[in-house]
């Protein structure tokens, strides 16, 4: 099993935060300016984003058709989405959802190509991305319903109705609570996108230590587990496809439901 | 401040962050603001409006569609209204043409028959001036040859007079056979 150990050393060192080229060791959380191998795809997922969506621009027709039909029934998805989770204003905040669905999804795909890491496989990058979902949204509650306001509807109108001593009780502690779970909103939104795209880089690189170990071995047993995990690698890749999907929908249909909640916070 | 799962590899060294590195903020920052910019000027906008256009486009269509067939319909129950006056008109033609027809045929046959009539009736009166013509000659011819044959017979010994009344009462009484 050393041989294993040294090969899922070797998957896990490939699949931590280092400088993008592999060349100066891994990277210290307080190092500012290196370019990490998450980052280096990141990028390449920007640029990726960015001209497909330039081209579908310059495809568009009365009729549609080709990449400009893709793009535009993409952001049809997500306008219709921020109009359900906010009313009127959602047409106004479709751009940035559909900035943060796109630019996800490209970057889970682009993680999906031999040898090459998901933008978003990595905290640092989720969790700016999930901070940036929160400062918004807070953003936009205390600005629609002043300061006060906003922090006043985290406590529901029932309580709100009652006397001081179920203000100071009751009121208090929901209080409390809703302030927490605001913040765990990020942490949650930023670990999700984390976590499964970079399981699924490590499922796949383990089903890939099998088929190499297993064809290595050169014994019936070994073809065995050779040829199985090639199946499971199969399916776990088209699995992994979906979860881009997934993930990138969860993430954007998350943050219109908070900008959503933060819109209509006096609602409840 | 490192907090992470360290892989205990001997040489390696490699870890998997759980906190986010400092070199990957604010590059996630900026390119996702740029992102944002550039798609919402240059490709979110114009989808946006394409969208927005073809929606008003296909209603617009949809309802000059709905307007042209109230149109056709109208047109059609119009249509449908002046055919079945024209086919009333045209039987009331028909009906006219056949009692103008019918009128003149009777007409014409009346005077037909009142011509045939006129004919016949004209025709009878040729007959009978004839008739009475040769009757006529036929009376003189029967009273010269019997004046001839009487003559013959005794001998010239009549009279003028006598003559002439033996043939008048010869004709009287050949009159009234012939009027039998």
């Amino acid at each position: 099993m050393d041989q294993f150990g040294d090969k899922l050393a070797s998957k896990l060192h490939h699949y931590s935060v280092l400088p993008w080229n592999d060349v100066y060791g891994s990277v210290e959380a307080a190092e500012a300016f290196v370019l990490t191998n998450y980052i280096f795809f990141l990028i390449i997922s920007f640029v990726v984003t960015l001209g497909f969506m330039l081209l579908a621009a310059r495809k568009l027709d009365m009729v549609p058709s080709g990449i400009g039909n893709v793009a535009e029934a993409g952001y049809e998805f997500i306008r219709n989405m921020c109009n359900e989770a906010m009313g009127k204003e959602g047409q106004k905040y479709a751009p940035f959802i559909a900035t943060l669905f796109f630019f996800i999804l490209f970057s889970n795909l682009i993680g999906l190509i031999p040898g090459a890491l998901p933008g978003t496989g990595t905290i640092g990058v989720t969790a700016t991305l999930a901070v940036m979902v929160f400062v918004l949204y807070n953003f936009i509650g205390f600005k629609k319903h002043g300061f006060i306001g906003y922090l006043k509807s985290f406590v529901p109108s029932g309580i709100r109705e009652m006397g001081w001593g179920g203000k100071l009780t009751l009121g208090v502690f929901v209080f409390v609570l809703e302030v927490v779970g605001h913040f765990l909103r990020p942490l949650t939104l930023a670990v999700r996108l984390f976590a499964n795209m970079f399981a699924g880089g490590m499922i796949l690189g383990i089903f890939g230590i099998f088929v190499v170990i297993g064809v290595a071995q050169l014994s019936a047993g070994g073809f065995a587990i050779a040829g199985l995990s090639t199946v499971m690698l199969l399916i776990m890749y088209a699995f992994k496809l979906f979860v881009g999907f997934i993930q990138a929908y969860v993430f954007a249909l998350l943050t219109s439901v908070y900008i959503g909640g933060a819109l209509h916070a006096d609602e409840h | 401040m490192f907090v992470g799962v360290a892989y205990a590899a001997e040489e390696g060294g490699s870890a998997i962050s759980v906190v986010p590195v400092l070199s990957e903020i604010w590059p996630s920052i900026i390119a996702f603001v740029i992102l944002f910019l550039l798609l919402k000027k240059f490709a979110f906008g114009p989808i946006s409006n394409t969208l927005d256009k073809r929606a008003a486009t296909i209603k617009e269509s949809l309802e000059k569609a709905e307007e042209t067939k109230v149109e056709a319909e109208r047109m059609l129950e119009e249509y449908k209204a002046q055919m079945a006056e024209a086919r009333g008109e045209a039987g009331k033609v028909i009906e006219q043409g056949r009692k103008v027809a019918e009128s003149m045929k009777a007409e014409i046959v009346a005077q037909a028959n009142k011509d045939a009539e006129s004919i016949v009736a004209k025709a009878h009166e040729a007959m009978e001036t004839e008739k009475k013509a040769a009757i006529a000659e036929l009376q003189a011819s029967v009273a010269d040859l019997s004046v001839a044959v009487a003559g013959k017979l005794i001998g010239e010994k009549l009279s003028a007079d006598e003559h002439a009344r033996l043939i008048e009462k010869y004709v009287a009484e050949v009159g009234s056979l012939n009027d039998n």
